[in-house]
């Protein structure tokens, strides 16, 4: 019955930051449980906001924004129930790994999250495991995210939350800093985590990654307004659109070679 | 070669972006060596990290507490065998201590073997002065402790990578915020001396003729501030993936340890040579 | 030959001496410097900064401390890592405490001071770790709240770009580094008074009071002083200039309780000032601490002038001096000197405690009738 419910349904929801500065202006979005929405934008354009606002960390300013049916608001994430519950069901893998791997070792990082929503210490063990096993990373277990590489370290990012098992995946610009076999290796990750029935939506302006793992896209313009939504391949083909959002550059390259 | 004293001192001046650059790498290298080291096999390696924590600490009470230099002595060749089984080059230690700390504390204490009064020891001809007998005790005392304290801080350091040592001392009951506070530190210090040493070397690149003192204060400021501006953005974006993923003021870790029982036996031996140490050098 | 002569000796010892702590101008004090008891009393002496820290972090932060201490430490650490250029040609090591102090308030810069200084401490070996109850009192309380207060009283009123918070700045750093190394001083200063064998051998530190004091002030004063001072001047600056937003944030605390914040800080103050005055005042009492420099001394062995000030001075407290006997010390003075030091500490702790309950008091009160 919950899946009749979008997973996110964003209405009409702006964001400013202090200072009057503008990152996102009246959105309207709703999510589906299951879809890979790509959210298309150029730097600036506002979807790393969005995605906070999707993760209850930053709230909007205008409009109003719900989770499952519930709105996700300042003071309803106060409340441990809900937040518990809401931050188990989505995770967040913001662009700076830097960011987000703050522990002091690799086992420290994946096992945060689930040691922090309350799961028992074994249940933790569990997960860190088969999480490290899950993305090959096991023999980084007693590492410092501080001396890995730019892939180790996403696929870090990446076992902090698999460690939580979240529905809904919600990924800043994955590809930053990955050389071409590891973006291959991410494209993987993201269709396998699809397979599985997870909602996951990318905040990219990278086209070829979003060419490959798109079920829907959402294009912001460099006013902070969402100019298309729809079915990936005619977006992807709208050279004028792609063009007025400072996209295109490099679609035009790439439908030259194709 | 035109290299009169004031050429020299302006180019002294325009080293300090080498200095502090050099300063940095070495820093970087030696977390490095240390992590190398601490992954080999040896005795002090294969230790609980609560045991070594608890040990070194007691120890280092037990150096403070010394009167006797008989005492300080027997710990510190002590320390250079524990070094010696825990496969730390015999050279490091010996080089890491005696050519960086009690160098300086060397020359601290030098004009104490003069000053200090007392009967004479030794008329030193050309200078007129005399080495008195305390005054070559008492420097003896300063050398042996700190050398002594220092290469029992180093066999912990070394030996220990410092994500154990943190979590080793949540187990010795310090409270978890400061351990997840001292391990984030810890973490992001890499980040930002990695950032200074890219603002550096981009500065260097840049840097056309010598720079004078009041352009590389200002630098300096500037790096500063802009490393301060960082470390506040990256502390609220930090703030945001730590609620992202649960957290709400109060921190839970993981407590890896088990003792073994050759732990439990390492720790006795050592609180046993500290409360010899202590009864003996009383 | 002149050198024969002990007070001309004694002087081209003290220069000496001067000179090579001059180097060392890192003020970190490394294990074995300091005796087990004094290291035990900074702790104890330090604890209520920390604690006072601590609760004024949970108190304004609260969660979101965490990585804003954390980030700030890591900030701190890698400042002490520069090479600061100051005029003159030279370079020396800041602390980075007053910018702390300036953007955080004295209290919380004392934590982020400090665990710089224990990740230094247990992860770097630099400092001592019996020694960082010492090392954190000096580097991160003293700085922290010397400089703080001094800035406040510059800018206190004055526009977020005034060019008086600058000389705020500079001046509280210089004066809290320079206090920091009076501290550091003293605690060198007591060890061979205090602790010392059976024949009167040193154990500890061996230079008495009146060479540890301006062998740790005068370098310090010229090199990283200035080097702190400077740093924070110029910082502020930079920030006046192109980051105003983060001064805009360090002046909202101080904004909610605007003429509170030299009031709130004057406990702490005084204290600070009144260990800088007593503790060497308390401990150079009985005379003890001039050792054979005492004037009577000076005057035996042929220095015909005696410093002015130093025959005031022992005229003012008028204790006998013991001069060469050593013996003669004995245990009253001793016991004289330990229970002064370990009297500051009582004091000390006493009015902390005091002024945690008051101040406790007086902000739920606060918040009651906002």
């Amino acid at each position: 019955m919950l899946n009749t419910k979008p997973v996110f349904d964003v209405r009409q929801v702006s964001f400013e930051y202090e200072g009057k500065q503008t990152a996102l202006d009246h959105i309207d979005l709703s999510v589906h449980a299951g879809e890979s929405l790509i959210i298309l934008g150029a730097n600036g354009s506002g979807k790393s906001t969005l995605l906070k606002l999707l993760d209850g960390l930053y709230f909007p300013t205008g409009g109003e924004i719900q989770a499952f049916g519930n709105p996700v608001t300042e003071e309803a994430l106060r409340d441990d129930e809900f937040n518990f519950a809401f931050r188990r069901r989505v995770g967040l893998i913001f662009q700076d790994t830097d960011v987000q791997l703050f522990s002091a070792s690799v086992l420290d990082e994946v096992a945060f999250a689930p040691l922090q929503l309350g799961l028992p210490r074994d249940e933790v063990n569990r997960r860190v495991d088969s999480a490290l096993e899950a993305l090959r990373i096991e023999k980084l277990r007693e590492r410092a995210p501080h001396r890995l590489s730019g892939g180790e370290k996403r696929r870090v990012a990446l076992a902090s939350l698999l460690s939580l098992n979240p529905d809904v995946w919600l990924l800043d610009e994955p590809t930053t800093g990955l050389d071409p076999r590891s973006q291959s290796w991410l494209v993987e990750f993201i269709l396998k985590q699809r397979n599985e029935g997870k909602t996951v939506i990318t905040a990219t302006h990278d086209l070829t990654l979003a060419e490959e793992i798109a079920s829907r896209i959402c294009v912001f313009s460099e006013d902070h307004q969402v100019v298309a939504a729809g079915d990936p391949q005619e977006i992807l083909e709208d050279h004028d659109l792609l063009h007025r959002c400072n996209l295109a550059h490099y679609h035009a390259h790439h439908l030259e070679r194709i | 070669m035109e290299n009169t004293s004031s050429v020299k001192r302006s180019s002294n001046r325009s080293d300090i972006l080498e200095h502090t650059l050099h300063g940095i790498t070495e820093t970087l290298e030696q977390a490095l060596f240390a992590e190398e080291i601490s992954a080999r096999k040896g005795l002090f390696q294969s230790l609980d990290a609560r045991v070594k924590v608890i040990s070194v600490l007691a120890l280092l009470i037990g150096v403070a507490l010394s009167h006797s230099l008989l005492v300080l002595l027997a710990i510190y060749f002590l320390a250079l065998l524990f070094a010696w089984t825990s496969a730390i080059p015999a050279g490091l230690l010996i080089k890491r201590v005696w050519l960086a700390l009690p160098f300086f504390t060397g020359l601290i204490a030098l004009p104490a073997l003069f000053i200090t009064p007392g009967p004479a020891f030794l008329h030193l001809p050309l200078l007129g002065l005399v080495i008195t007998q305390t005054g070559l005790t008492t420097a003896a005392f300063l050398l042996l402790r700190v050398s002594t304290s220092a290469s029992l801080t180093l066999l912990l350091i070394l030996t220990t990578p410092w994500n154990t040592v943190l979590s080793a001392l949540g187990v010795l009951r310090v409270p978890d915020v400061f351990i997840l506070i001292l391990g984030m530190t810890y973490r992001y210090i890499y980040l930002l001396l990695h950032t200074a040493n890219d603002m550096f070397l981009s500065r260097k690149s840049r840097m056309v003729g010598r720079m004078d003192t009041s352009e590389n204060q200002k630098m300096l400021a500037a790096i500063s501030a802009t490393l301060l501006d960082k470390s506040l953005n990256l502390s609220s974006e930090v703030y945001l993936a730590m609620q992202s993923r649960g957290y709400r003021g109060a921190v839970v870790t993981l407590k890896p340890f088990r003792m073994q029982p050759q732990d439990w036996l390492w720790l006795f031996i050592f609180l046993g040579i500290t409360t010899l140490a202590i009864i003996l050098g009383r | 030959m002149f050198l024969k002569s002990r007070p001309i000796r004694f002087l081209f010892v003290y220069y000496a001496a001067l000179l090579v702590w001059l180097s060392t101008t890192a003020m970190h004090i490394p294990d074995g410097y300091l005796s087990p008891l004094t290291c035990l009393i900074m702790f104890l002496i330090v604890l209520p900064f920390w604690v006072i820290g601590i609760r004024k972090i949970r108190e304004t932060m609260n969660a979101r401390s965490v990585p804003l201490i954390a980030l700030l430490s890591a900030f701190s650490f890698v400042i002490m890592m520069f090479n600061f250029p100051i005029p003159g040609g030279t370079t020396a090591h800041a602390i980075g405490a007053t910018i702390a102090a300036i953007i955080l308030g004295p209290e919380a810069a004392t934590i982020v001071v400090s665990i710089a200084l224990i990740i230094q401490a247990f992860f770097f070996g630099d400092g001592g770790i019996t020694a960082l109850g010492a090392n954190s009192f000096n580097m991160a309380v003293t700085v922290s709240y010397i400089s703080y207060a001094i800035y406040q009283a510059f800018s206190k009123g004055q526009p977020l770009t005034s060019p008086r918070r600058l000389i705020g700045a500079a001046l509280g750093g210089w004066t809290g580094v320079t206090a920091a190394a009076f501290f550091a001083g003293v605690e060198f200063g007591i060890q061979p008074l205090l602790f010392k064998s059976a024949n009167g051998t040193p154990l500890y530190a061996p230079y008495p009071l009146p060479v540890s004091i301006p062998a740790m002030v005068i370098p310090h004063a010229i090199l990283a002083s200035v080097a702190e001072g400077l740093l924070a001047a110029l910082v502020v600056a930079y920030l006046q200039r192109s980051n105003i937003a983060v001064l805009q944030a360090a002046e909202k605390p101080a904004l909610l309780n605007e003429a509170g914040v030299l009031r709130k800080l004057r406990v702490p103050l005084i204290i600070l000032a009144a260990l800088i005055v007593a503790t060497p005042l308390g401990l150079l009492a009985p005379g003890t601490a001039w050792g054979e420099w005492g004037t009577e001394q000076l005057a035996s062995q042929g220095l015909s002038f005696i410093p002015a000030g130093l025959e005031k001075l022992s005229g003012l407290w008028g204790a006998p001096l013991a001069g060469y006997n050593l013996h003669a010390l004995g245990n009253a003075s001793l016991g004289y000197l330990l229970s002064a030091v370990l009297g500051i500490v009582v004091v000390t702790i006493v009015v902390w405690l005091f002024t945690m309950l008051i101040t406790a008091g007086s902000k739920t009160r606060e918040r009651k009738n906002s």
